[in-house]
């Protein structure tokens, strides 16, 4: 039984459909990509699942039972807007939320010290929170979220504001809590992490799913239109062969787009007949060109 | 309830900790320390001095000499007359530098056969001193008259005698007396600056906490985490718990320093005494305290959860402090006049009957039906209120941005079907 199952979900904000039909499925130990452009619908569902507001229609099940308040102790989440009590000591307001989902007060301590002893920063126990920087202000609201050790836990935007090396930790984290079981619900407008981190994704525009399955089958479902080829020496009149739409010269080689995969064959042919070839690579295409493909396409 | 418990932990724990609240709370405590103990003062310092006061005899020389005669009589005189100064300009001079605190100058008034004294001093208004030689002229003025009746010294003192007179409230069982009224009027009084005192502050706190941890976002968590109403009513309870230690602190700094012997003795002087304090008005008093106290906190929180934005509170809770200022101005004009319609008519109001049920019951004196009616809107209004604001802030607790109108209000809620 999965612990996230949402089927057709539909939320409507007066005459204005906010979520019109949305269903997918959350497996154990599973990132699920939950993409879209902003007012696209992402956070109403979000606040579905994490039933602050209800579905107009469709259902919502975790570990096949319908929400109730005992799910909430279940439930992670790192909202978007990040906050906390500016003026509260990290302990304090992380225990609180800790026993606010059902956490004894002790286990909450404990569980704290092991997580700030896992980012390194064991010495924030005791400071306020406005004594931060806004990096680490960002991991004590991560370990708000998952610090009751929750099943599902939702993260919209988890990375949004950090620097590399805090991205690396966090993301670092994410793949742990996934390794151990959790369930995660992931939205992010940064499509590489997309790729690293989920399986499965939904792509919604203006409140409908419109692209949604697993990352490897959507890709192949686009054609493979971008050729990457480099040589040693300058390779002349590639936009000369058939199919060739364009050609855009690196530093290092040529970046091309053909119509459709078999050209490819024909520029690695005019290639080798001008010299010995280094590189040569059909591209997939890209999460974020997919995106902008189906998002792009019917923006208006 | 467990959670509403940790609310309430929390929200009791951050309160009591924060700087602001020791220190103001202290600052309160010493006020009514010094506040406590101004009977005291006023009895030590302000009751017996002598104030000079020159004068212009014109051709009244014996009214001058009549008064000399009369506060020399006076065991402690408040007034000393000064001889002295030549004419009116030097008088002028000496009230400027203070030599004395003004003089008195007469004209003729045939129509009584006794001269209009007027007293010149920097304030136009009648002061103790012009009230002292009011009442000193007025019986030299005696003097004059009856010197020609030839009345016996006898007789002459029962004519000044003052009568007796009293009020006394009219009640089925014992009326109260004077010295009983005048202690309901100070402990009423109290009571109601207590009452509006802490609606007003924790109120303000309440709707403030609530607003800030919306604009800082940690409200997303919170909702997340325990049901809006547990969160609303352990803000609620926690405040109260919090300013009743408050009050309690300051009411038990007060009582003790009324009841020091100096000050006992002093406040007798005044006409109040604490142990004329009827019990019942304990315990209405703790009643309506407990009935407005909750009232308001729940309108505040209420109105603090649907502005995002800390500046745009203190317009927002502008109409709930409209009330209770309402609410308290009614209670002071009651203070005089509590038997008015305006008074009985608000004292069912909900806003107001905390202030003026408890005034009624202190100062005059309402039915058993009256006070149970009052106390049963209030509770129903409670319950409705609590109730919408319960609605209210389980939908202003998601609602970002500008503050929403009261038609962008409802929409929502049946959005979030709450």
């Amino acid at each position: 039984m999965n612990p996230l199952k949402v089927e057709r979900v539909v939320k409507q904000y007066g005459d204005k459909t906010a979520v019109n039909g949305l269903s997918f499925e959350v497996s154990e130990g599973e990132i699920y990509g939950l993409l879209g452009a902003n007012g696209a619908g992402k956070t109403t569902t979000m606040r579905m699942v994490l039933g602050l507001i209800f579905p107009d229609g469709g259902d919502i099940r975790y570990f096949g039972k319908p929400y109730s308040k005992e799910q909430l102790s279940m439930l992670g989440y790192l909202p978007e807007e990040r906050g906390m009590y500016p003026k509260i000591k990290v302990s304090d307001q992380i225990v609180y939320l800790a026993q606010l989902r059902g956490m004894s007060r002790k286990d909450a301590e404990a569980n704290l010290r092991k997580w700030l002893d896992k980012f390194q920063v064991p010495e924030y126990y005791d400071k306020k929170v406005e004594e931060l920087s806004k990096g680490n202000q960002q991991k004590i609201q991560f370990i708000a979220a998952v610090i009751h050790n929750p099943r599902i836990v939702i993260l919209d935007e988890a990375f949004s504001g950090l620097d590399p090396v805090n991205v690396e930790l966090l993301k670092t984290t994410v793949k742990e809590l996934r390794d151990n079981g959790t369930s995660i619900v992931f939205s992010t407008h940064r499509m590489e992490h997309v790729e690293e981190l989920c399986r499965n994704i939904t792509i919604m525009h203006k409140s409908n799913p419109v692209l949604q399955g697993p990352i490897r089958e959507i890709k192949k479902k686009f054609p493979q239109e971008r050729v990457i080829l480099s040589a040693d020496a300058p390779i002349s009149g590639l936009e000369t062969v058939p199919g060739v739409v364009s050609v855009v010269r690196h530093e290092h080689g040529y970046e091309l787009k053909v119509r459709e995969p078999e050209t490819a064959q024909a520029v690695l042919r005019h290639a080798l007949a001008q010299g010995p070839v280094r590189r040569f690579e059909l591209m997939e295409p890209t999460l974020n060109e997919i995106f902008i493909k189906t998002v792009g396409e019917n923006h208006e | 309830m467990n959670k509403l418990g940790t609310v309430i932990a929390f929200t009791m724990r951050n309160k009591m900790r924060s700087k602001a609240f020791l220190i103001s709370t202290l600052v309160l405590i010493l006020l009514v320390v010094i506040g406590g103990n101004v009977p005291y003062l006023i009895n030590k310092f302000g009751g017996d001095k002598t104030r000079s006061v020159g004068y212009v005899e014109g051709q009244y020389p014996e009214i001058v000499q009549g008064l000399r005669t009369l506060y020399a009589k006076q065991e402690k005189p408040d007034v000393k007359l000064e001889n002295g100064a030549s004419d009116e300009k030097q008088l002028k001079a000496w009230v400027e530098d203070g030599t004395i605190s003004g003089y008195l100058t007469f004209t003729d008034n045939p129509a009584i056969g006794f001269p209009s004294a007027i007293y010149h001093s920097k304030s136009a208004l009648g002061s103790d001193t012009s009230q002292s030689l009011q009442i000193a002229l007025q019986e030299i003025k005696n003097d004059f008259v009856l010197k020609d009746a030839k009345l016996s010294d006898e007789q002459k003192s029962r004519l000044n005698a003052p009568i007796a007179f009293q009020n006394e409230q009219v009640t089925d069982g014992s009326g109260k007396t004077a010295e009983e009224q005048g202690t309901a009027i100070g402990l009423t009084y109290v009571i109601v600056i207590l009452l509006f005192m802490s609606v007003m502050i924790s109120g303000q706190l309440i709707a403030t906490e609530i607003t800030a941890e919306k604009s800082s976002r940690v409200m997303e968590i919170i909702v997340t985490s325990v049901s809006p109403l547990a969160q609303m009513f352990g803000k609620v309870i926690g405040t109260f718990v919090v300013a009743i230690l408050q009050i309690a602190g300051i009411v038990g700094a007060l009582v003790i320093n009324l009841n020091l012997p100096h000050n006992a003795d002093a406040l007798q002087g005044f006409g109040i005494r604490l142990d004329t304090v009827d019990p019942a008005m304990i315990v209405y008093t703790v009643v309506f305290f407990l009935t407005g106290f909750f009232l308001y906190a729940m309108m505040f929180a209420a109105v603090g959860s649907i502005v995002s934005r800390t500046e745009d509170l203190g317009q927002a809770v502008l109409p709930i402090t409209m009330l209770t200022i309402v609410g308290f101005y009614v209670a002071m004009f009651g203070l005089t006049h509590p038997d008015s319609p305006l008074i009985v008519v608000c004292s069912f109001i909900p806003f107001f009957s905390p202030f003026l049920m408890v005034l009624r019951v202190g100062l005059a004196e309402p039915g058993w039906w009256e006070i149970a009616l009052s106390i049963g809107i209030l509770l129903v209004s409670i319950l409705v209120l609590g109730w919408l604001s319960a609605k209210i802030y389980r939908t202003g607790v998601l609602m970002y941005g500008k503050r929403p109108s009261v038609k962008e209000l409802v929409k929502a809620m049946k959005a979030y079907k709450v």
